[in-house]
């Protein structure tokens, strides 16, 4: 089933485009990687998906349903079943870890029972059941982009948006955490859209890897495509 | 070397002009002919009268903080977050009672309202405070809202509509902003003099004032501000406990986009119809009255005949006093937010202090320092209001410098100084041109608050030297409606014409200057 469905998508800021004519299907339970230099206009894309913006032309739809098109909004970010995970994770500085996960369950409304219990296994999830009176300032970069994690999570979305959030960790940090966004893929069988400027982290995460350049899409493949399309030289981005 | 001399300078300024009239005033009545006395604080504690004061101080103060906050922080989102048309328009309309003096908005309600006492006494008081304090809870939340990082609240966005969102991360997180806003206007309310003098309410500035000015009773006066001065103290404490580090610099967001905007969608009409008639009532309308009473009658023939001269010393004092708090705050700002002086805090916390001090209490301990003949150089020219304004409003100077200089990377002055550049050329070429929006912001907020002081210049000015708020509040006893209306309007033309001229062409608009 198709779950992103961009078609023919241009979006500008003032006089520059971001996006120029971009088209771009995604289908359930797939790992997408959009690669690209800074200001490429992959973020722009994500943004556009969490409704944060809308086209100036061309439509996004969500799961078949149309969600803006032509400079219109028509479902908001809160209605759109997806998480997203910041590149500064924008974390609540003045809520505690599990104030923080537990916004969303408490903005739906759900008994405090069921609230304790979803957070309770999103603390498990990402190994921070000790954490959750503290406030984010008081917890390791690693640990601060687990509760970016478990908080974008804690709603179950169909679709998982992450834009660079590995991009400020020491590489070590940066491998774990690789392997623990796989190990919730697998576990929870989300949609991935990650966005990244680092082709390894690319090539890790993704199953398939989307190439923007220039607010355009370059190249769209496997992990084995995109890795032989640099191989065999590729545009250089400016 | 070069910097600590001149910074030093500067501090020792500000200490003179400052805090040793304070300590004066209060040295003077705690001694009676040479010997220790608390004689003047003796009525303090007994008298019933002091008490009643006190009552009625804190009451105004709390009522019309209370009333301005939860008033001016919708207000202030309203404007600085939404899609409401007019939002620019509405946000300096509704600072306009901010850049006059204080008593001319209750002149004109007085007008409006009859002298049958149905503006009168802690309600009128309170309404009057409150229309003209608005515009301070109204800015802070605006100008607080953009130092919220967008990104939280469009984490917020993905799970919940706009008002959980505003209740639970917007709000919390412009909290500390609210909080110094409504301490502001405590403050303010709790010093304030002309308005509660003008309807006859009784509280403590207004008794300084009158024992002072009428019975000439310096220690009974100082008696009677010292509560303010407590009253003051501990609530700056309470703001450097628990505030200041929250807001010591208005911070911009960490991402360059700009905050998301609420769309209002069919709430826009009904939203954009209640706060332009909230305008028309508290701003509008009080102008029209002044107009319309002041329209005919050679009025303003008479006004400019009486006060012609007030109102050319008002624009210099105000010119003047603004170019010297500008360069006063640019130091002073530098020395906190570079810390290059032990002493960087202290001065801090003096200018801070003075501020929130009431303007009759420096005005007092100025007349107690500088009237003595061996300083009545200074003390019988224009220069003692000048240096009342140095001690009063250094403050205001000093925190927009603090947060423009914040903005301006460090590796700016060192590249300059890699290059070869003393101090005073690394300043004079790098950062005051960098900082020139905050030194441009300074110095309008600089004018505004010289030219609409009524309560330092009443108290301190040279026989002839009076400003036009001064001049018209003298004039009130004894002037017809019709001049007092006329000199009113030609004070707010006086503060809002100029700035309004100054914000069209120096591109100030858009909230570029606290960013």
């Amino acid at each position: 089933m198709r779950i992103v469905d961009l078609v023919s998508v241009s979006v500008s800021f003032g006089k520059t485009k971001a996006l120029d004519d971009i088209s771009l299907q995604i289908d359930t339970g797939e790992r997408i990687v959009i690669l690209g230099p800074s200001g490429c206009g992959k973020t722009t894309i994500l943004r556009l998906l969490a409704g944060f913006i809308t086209p100036d032309s061309g439509s996004v739809s969500l799961g078949g349903e149309l969600v803006a098109c032509d400079r219109r909004l028509l479902k908001p970010p809160e209605q759109r079943d997806l998480g997203l995970v910041f590149q500064d994770l924008a974390l609540w500085p003045h809520l505690t870890v599990g104030g923080n996960i537990e916004f969303g369950l408490k903005a739906r409304g759900l008994p405090r029972p069921e609230r304790k219990r979803l957070l309770d296994e999103a603390l498990t999830l990402v190994g921070l059941r000790d954490y959750a009176g503290r406030k984010p300032a008081a917890l390791s970069g690693g640990q601060q982009q687990r509760v970016a994690l478990a908080r974008a999570l804690v709603l179950t979305p169909g679709l998982l948006l992450l834009d660079e959030p590995l991009s400020s960790l020491d590489l070590e940090l940066n491998i774990r955490l690789r392997h623990e966004i796989l190990r919730l893929h697998e576990k929870l069988g989300f949609t991935l859209v990650h966005v990244t400027h680092d082709r390894d982290e690319a090539f890790a995460l993704g199953t398939r890897v989307v190439v923007v350049a220039r607010g355009r899409i370059e190249r769209d493949g496997s992990v084995a495509d995109i890795r032989k399309y640099y191989q065999t030289g590729a545009p250089r981005a400016e | 070397m070069t910097r600590r001399l001149l910074l030093g300078f500067i501090v020792a300024l500000l200490v003179g002009f400052g805090l040793l009239p304070v300590l004066s005033m209060f040295g003077r009545s705690i001694f009676v002919d040479g010997q220790l006395s608390l004689a003047a604080y003796g009525g303090l504690l007994q008298s019933t009268r002091q008490w009643t004061l006190m009552r009625n101080s804190l009451a105004l103060s709390a009522l019309v903080t209370l009333l301005t906050v939860v008033t001016g922080t919708p207000l202030g989102i309203l404007l600085g977050k939404t899609d409401l048309p007019g939002r620019q328009f509405l946000a300096m309309l509704f600072v306009t009672p901010l850049l006059v003096p204080p008593y001319i908005f209750a002149v004109s309600w007085f007008d409006l309202l009859g002298p049958d006492g149905r503006l009168a006494g802690l309600s009128g008081c309170t309404f009057i405070l409150f229309s003209i304090f608005l515009p301070i809870p109204m800015l802070l939340t605006m100008v607080f809202l953009r130092t919220v990082n967008p990104r939280l609240e469009e984490a917020g966005r993905l799970c919940a509509a706009w008002p959980t969102v505003l209740a639970r991360i917007t709000i919390p997180l412009i909290l500390p902003g609210v909080l110094l806003a409504g301490l502001l206007v405590f403050l303010l309310s709790f010093g304030e003099f002309s308005v509660p003098n003008f309807l006859r309410f009784d509280v403590f500035p207004v008794e300084s004032f009158t024992r002072f000015s009428a019975f000439y009773d310096f220690k009974a006066a100082t008696a009677a501000v010292v509560p303010l001065a407590g009253v003051t103290l501990i609530l700056l404490f309470v703001e450097a406990v628990f505030l200041r580090d929250r807001t010591y610099l208005l911070r911009p967001s960490a991402t360059p986009e700009r905050s998301p905007v609420i769309a209002l969608g069919p709430h826009r009409k009904w939203l954009f119809a209640l706060v332009t008639a909230a305008g028309f009532l508290i701003v509008v309308l009080p102008v029209v009255v002044l107009v319309s009473r002041s329209a005919g009658h050679g009025n303003y023939a008479e006004a400019l005949r009486r006060a012609g001269g007030s109102l050319g010393r008002s624009f210099a004092f105000a010119v003047g006093g603004a170019s010297l708090l500008t360069v006063f705050g640019f130091f002073t700002g530098y020395l906190v937010q570079t810390r290059a002086l032990r002493c960087w805090r202290a001065v801090d916390s003096l200018t801070v202090f003075l501020f929130a001090l009431p303007g009759i209490v420096i005005g007092i301990g100025l007349i107690s320092l500088w009237n003595t003949p061996r300083t009545n150089l200074v003390y019988g020219t224009s220069a003692i209001i000048i240096i009342g304004y140095l001690a009063k409003y250094t403050a205001l100077t000093s925190r927009i410098m603090v947060t423009q200089l914040a903005q301006i990377p460090p590796t700016m002055a060192e590249a300059a100084q890699v290059a070869g550049a003393g101090w005073l050329r690394r300043l004079a070429l790098i950062q005051v041109p960098l900082a020139r929006r905050g030194l441009l912001a300074g110095w309008l907020i600089g004018y505004i608050f010289c030219l609409r002081d009524t309560d330092i210049t009443m108290l301190v000015y040279p026989p002839g030297r009076e400003t036009l708020p001064v001049r018209i509040f003298t004039l009130m006893a004894n002037g017809s409606p019709g001049l007092i209306a006329a000199l009113c309007v030609i004070m707010i033309a006086a503060a809002v014409v100029p700035i309004g001229l100054l914000w069209l062409v120096s591109g100030l608009r858009q909230g570029k200057v606290v960013e």
